[in-house]
């Protein structure tokens, strides 16, 4: 293709730019609005103040904070239990009833998360499992919306790897377990971490599932956010909001750091 | 059967076995978490219920409580239509960007696309909170409006339809960008280049031949977008209020404060239903991907 310039790429140059700006409009303007030295959202800020900030970082906050957190790296580790052994089985093996079981897998992305919600609330109501709305409840509603995105991340890992490579270690004599605990699973390893990480952010941003699973004390930030949405948008709730873009970002830092989930991401395929 | 036959056939039998084993618990846990309370929905949808507690008298009485009633059926159609509106502005919004984000030679190209993807790191509440500073009546475009000039008296941005429409496709705007960039990705650049030698100037190129080709992304962004939308309860939480009510914020009401489960889950399995219409419309208008 010839060098894109000229005035159509200027133009598109220019919408990619404006839509850039309508992106990060709202999320900038959430964290500025937290620095008002008045108790008011107003924008621009009116004075500057950091009391809000400590207002954010009082146990009031931080205990879900630290809940979603919690929440969320164990949904992300389940989630992975669950769907290493079912990319496995969906993608190795060819069994009857395996069309139903990969569409079941992924049902949890077709059907509106919410519904999952009311769904699961009713259930446990109705069997008598009331007690397990709080943490448990939340956990097992987040695993089921996130077992599609562990599934489909660990599914692409495991096709995208060189099938030869364990067959080769089989026909060596190695056990089935022992090729896949040495072969298999080192190859799929930023798979594995790419898909544990979907799986956080998706518990860590939900709200559609919590909305109808959480009680008192044992609620995700959203939730803790969301409702306090009767007493308006508060400089306080700002600087909540912002602290809760840097949970994700820390932990998707810290994984590429220590672990490289980078070409799985972009998709580079080294088959080393 | 003798002990010889038997003797034979363990090898065979251990190999039927192995899948059932690995994926005997995720598909247990499934079939328990997932498709029992779904099924427990569409069920108790079409019985009969006395304050919270389901009857077991069968009727269609729900869904004809929520399709007879204006306010309800206006709900839905609101519902619908903010979820035509957004699935538009995806598509029209991410359509530039990711062409862009395709095409460029920018050695920034990565950090733009992650750049693009980034607010899928944040929670919808939070990205919506950010519309609802601008758009209150106190907010910064009233106070724009009223110092430069254009209007004596506050707006009342809020809650209103538009703003829930701005507000979700602001949120989905993501799934649009990397909907459409791994379509165009998918374009075979020979098409453009043959176009080309043939005379056509870029700008018909890519009408001709380059948005054709994408028009699988183009169906999915829509159909991502639309029925994430309408299936959203933030946003129209946050933006939007008694008189713009839509099938999700009534099913909240419906499960907490009007403590009608019924009700609640007829308006859900109505959701259902909508979600699978539109998947199937997309799947059928859009290419056919392997799923897994």
């Amino acid at each position: 293709m010839r060098r894109a310039v000229g005035l159509p790429w200027q133009m598109l140059r220019g919408a990619v730019a404006l839509t850039y700006l309508f992106i990060f409009t709202p999320i900038v303007i959430t964290a500025l609005v937290s620095f008002n030295s008045i108790n008011q959202s107003k924008f621009p800020p009116v004075g500057f103040s950091m009391r809000w900030w400590d207002d954010a970082l009082s146990e009031r906050w931080l205990q879900p904070l630290w809940f979603s957190v919690q929440l969320a790296t164990l949904t992300a580790v389940i989630a992975t239990l669950l769907g290493l052994p079912l990319a496995f089985g969906l993608t190795r093996y060819k069994f009857p009833g395996r069309n139903i079981l990969v569409a079941l897998s992924l049902g949890p992305l077709a059907l509106p998360a919410l519904v999952t919600g009311i769904g699961i609330l009713q259930f446990f109501q109705t069997a008598g499992l009331a007690a397990l709305f709080g943490f448990p409840a939340l956990l097992i509603g987040h695993v089921v919306i996130c077992l599609p995105f562990s599934v489909r991340t660990i599914a692409i890992s495991l096709r995208a790897m060189p099938a030869k490579v364990e067959q080769a270690a089989a026909n060596l004599g190695a056990r089935p377990a022992r090729v896949f605990l040495e072969i298999t699973l080192p190859l799929i390893r930023s798979g594995l971490f790419a898909g544990a990480i979907f799986c956080f952010i998706q518990s860590f941003t939900d709200y559609s599932v919590s909305l109808f699973l959480s009680r008192a004390g044992m609620q995700p930030i959203s939730i803790a956010i969301l409702s306090y949405i009767d007493y308006g948008f508060t400089p306080t709730l700002a600087a909540v909001a912002v602290l809760t873009l840097v949970v994700p970002l820390v932990l998707i830092a810290a994984v590429q750091h220590f672990f490289g989930i980078g070409d799985f991401l972009y998709g580079a395929r080294d088959s080393g | 059967m003798s002990v010889a036959a038997l003797a034979s056939r363990p090898s065979r039998t251990i190999i039927a076995w192995r899948p059932i084993l690995l994926v005997g618990v995720p598909a247990a846990f499934l079939l328990f978490c997932f498709v029992l309370p779904n099924a427990f929905l569409l069920t108790s949808s079409a019985f009969k219920s006395e304050s919270q507690v389901l009857t077991n008298q069968l009727t269609t009485e729900n869904y004809g409580f929520l399709l007879g009633r204006a306010v309800y059926r206006g709900a839905i159609l609101r519902t619908f239509l903010i979820g035509a509106l957004v699935g538009l502005l995806v598509v029209v919004l991410s359509y530039p960007l990711a062409f862009f984000l395709a095409r460029t030679r920018s050695r920034w190209k990565g950090a733009l696309i992650a750049l693009s993807l980034s607010p899928l790191l944040a929670s919808v509440v939070v990205r919506t909170y950010g519309w609802w500073v601008l758009l209150n009546r106190e907010g910064a475009v009233n106070d724009l409006l009223r110092a430069t000039g254009i209007t004596s008296q506050s707006l009342p941005l809020l809650p209103s339809v538009g703003a829930i429409v701005i507000g979700l496709t602001h949120s989905l705007l993501p799934y649009g960008v990397l909907t459409i960039l791994s379509s165009l990705n998918g374009v075979n650049p020979s098409f453009e280049k043959a176009a080309m030698s043939l005379g056509a100037n870029r700008i018909r190129t890519f009408f001709e031949v380059t948005l054709p080709l994408s028009l699988p992304g183009i169906v999915g962004a829509f159909v991502i977008a639309f029925t994430l939308s309408i299936s959203a309860y933030a946003t129209p939480a946050i933006l939007g209020g008694p008189s713009t009510a839509t099938m999700a914020t009534l099913i909240y009401d419906f499960m907490t404060s009007l403590a009608d489960w019924a009700l609640g889950s007829a308006m859900g399995a109505l959701l259902i239903v909508s979600s699978m219409v539109l998947l199937v419309i997309g799947a059928v208008l859009g290419s056919k991907r392997e799923a897994l």
